[in-house]
């Protein structure tokens, strides 16, 4: 794989990400992504980020400060959303992708991130444990309806 | 991004809030629809915002290391006329923006791709409040005779016909316009602001990055509702064409071009800027990366067109016929390349730097006759757009100039004489966007300062 940048997220990253989901969920979503990555970009263009690689999106993660949300009051930097192709897994572009995330909650002044990961996402889980995160003292708690 | 937001002077907040008034009567509307639209952002604030962690040093240029200047007296003589120049073309674009965009906002035929606009109106207009604060908040004295109040006059003065770069004084034909100037037009300016964001001027460089932040969205504005109309045209939609978004895409993409001023190849357009360390690239090297950015939105377009026409074919299968399409320029699998969108040669069409008023057809082709080489314009051009004033004032100094009646240089310098060409406050009670607080115009505390 030639060498990985990556930099914040842009409109034109709109069909990297959507053959990223793609090749993970095999659904084919653009209207979806264009709503989270306009959403993304509206908030602060300069928080997201994606990994390129020989001019195409390798990877990508999505996410925000927001504060207020269940009760904690405190500014949070959110990992909402990531991914990363299968074909360049195992070679630290998650890890990157993070460490750029991270370094702009940083210098927005926020002292903490989180995270929420579906149990059975066991690979997801590994990785986001891998980079720092570990359980936090706040329950999910969910009621079917 | 630490920033300090600041209001000014209240005689300039009240010019640009009455200008409003005029020129973007539906700039109330953003604050009923925001909760809607974008329901976790904090509101609309028209204020100048200034990051607080600018480099303080200048970054490039013969003064590379120097302090950053903090007012305009500070930069050499020279740097300073050219910042000024930089300020009031950034103020003329942003507020002119807003006169296209108004004409045709209404008929959006979906209300959030007409709540993205007008929300991108509102942010210009903070990107013009933004220039006039740069003026008005120092003493430009050293560098010109002309007052405050009345460079800010001179400004809001302006209107489609009359502002500073071409590409402000064109009207809109159609809501495809403002989509399609979101994409492009928006794109130089996040260009401009980018190669800005180093200028040894600090008050203006300080200005860029919240600029750029927002212009992030105007380029999505622009983008994601072309990407949906390629869809729609992909499937048959009658109301949304291919070719109508062509014919915008290539009345906007060569003065778009312009915007970046001299960029004839081996020339030196831009390049002083760059030594007094006001930008970062000259305007050639801009352009020809801009003009990369736009092919890849177009990729972009067509590869989700294939998508939709094609929906049998996997991803890999739809990608590979996109790249034969483009290579061999033919047809395959029920698609022609010519339904695709594309774009034109840089030197086609064109009013000023490389190609003005030569004879280059849409492809890069040359012509012998004025005639063929107006009838390619004319045929990639949006109808409604080649009636106006704009395509026939060109086609005119065309046939002038190859005739041997006009001089190129004079050719380059003129500009079609539209209808409106001024825009002083038209309220019956006043000439002047910028009201004196102590003057007739208003006495006491909390008098409004225009009828």
């Amino acid at each position: 794989m030639a060498d990985v940048t990556v930099r914040p997220l842009s409109e034109l990253d709109l069909d990297g990400i959507t053959r990223i989901d793609e090749r993970i969920t095999g659904r084919y979503r653009p209207e979806v992504w264009e709503e989270r990555v306009t959403y993304y970009i509206r908030r602060d263009a300069e928080a997201s980020q994606v990994a390129e690689s020989g001019g195409k999106v390798v990877g990508f993660m999505l996410g925000e400060v927001r504060g207020g949300e269940f009760g904690l009051e405190e500014a949070t930097g959110w990992l909402d959303f990531m991914g990363v192709d299968p074909d360049a897994r195992g070679k630290g572009v998650g890890g990157r992708l993070a460490d750029a995330l991270l370094a702009h909650f940083r210098s927005a002044g926020v002292h903490v991130a989180r995270t929420m990961v579906r149990t059975e996402d066991e690979q997801i889980l590994g990785f986001v444990r891998s980079i720092g995160f570990a359980p936090a003292p706040i329950s999910s708690l969910e009621k079917r309806l | 991004m630490a920033e300090t937001r600041r209001d000014m002077p209240r005689e300039y907040h009240e010019a640009v809030v009455h200008w409003q008034k005029h020129n973007f009567p539906d700039y109330p509307k953003l604050a009923q629809l925001w909760d809607r639209y974008f329901p976790r952002d904090e509101p609309f604030c028209l204020c100048a915002k200034l990051a607080d962690d600018v480099n303080p040093e200048i970054q490039l240029g013969e003064r590379k290391g120097q302090p950053k200047a903090l007012s305009p007296k500070e930069l050499p003589e020279d740097a300073a006329h050219l910042l000024l120049g930089q300020i009031r073309a950034q103020a003329s674009t942003e507020f002119g923006s807003i006169q296209q965009h108004e004409g045709t906002l209404a008929r959006a035929a979906d209300p959030q791709d007409q709540a993205w606009v007008l929300r991108v109106m509102a942010e210009e207009l903070r990107h013009g409040y933004q220039m006039v604060h740069l003026l008005t908040s120092q003493d430009w004295s050293p560098v010109t005779d002309q007052k405050p109040a009345d460079m800010v006059e001179e400004i809001l003065n302006m209107n489609t016909g009359s502002h500073v770069l071409a590409a402000f004084n064109l009207e809109f034909d159609s809501f495809t316009d403002n989509v399609v100037f979101a994409a492009l037009i928006d794109r130089v300016g996040k260009y401009q602001l980018s190669m800005q964001k180093v200028s040894a001027y600090e008050p203006y460089a300080a200005s860029m990055p919240s600029m750029l932040k927002e212009e992030a969205f105007h380029l999505a504005a622009g983008v994601v509702p072309l990407r949906r109309w390629v869809e729609r045209a992909a499937k048959g939609d009658a109301l949304v064409t291919m070719d109508a978004i062509q014919k915008s895409v290539t009345k906007w993409f060569l003065r778009g071009l312009e915007m970046f001023g001299d960029d004839r190849p081996g020339g030196h357009g831009g390049e002083d800027a760059v030594r007094m360390g006001l930008k970062d690239m000259n305007n050639r090297q801009a352009q020809d990366s801009y003009i990369a950015e736009v092919q890849k939105v177009l990729d972009d377009l067509n590869e989700r067109y294939v998508r939709a026409k094609r929906p049998d074919l996997s991803r890999d299968d739809a990608d590979a016929l996109y790249a034969k399409l483009k290579r061999e320029k033919g047809s395959a699998d029920g698609i022609a390349y010519q339904d695709l969108l594309r774009l034109p040669d840089r030197r086609f069409f064109r009013r000023r730097g490389e190609g003005a008023f030569q004879m280059y057809g849409f492809d890069g082709q040359t012509f012998d006759d004025p005639e063929k080489c107006i009838a390619d314009v004319a045929a990639h051009l949006p109808e409604a757009y080649r009636a106006s004033v704009d395509v026939r004032h060109w086609s005119n100094t065309l046939r002038k100039v190859h005739a041997g009646e006009v001089p190129l240089k004079d050719a380059i310098k003129s500009m079609p004489r539209l209808a409106r060409v001024g825009g002083s406050c038209p309220c019956a009670r006043s000439v002047r966007w910028v009201m004196d607080v102590d003057g007739s115009g208003a006495s006491g505390e909390g008098a409004q300062l225009h009828p």
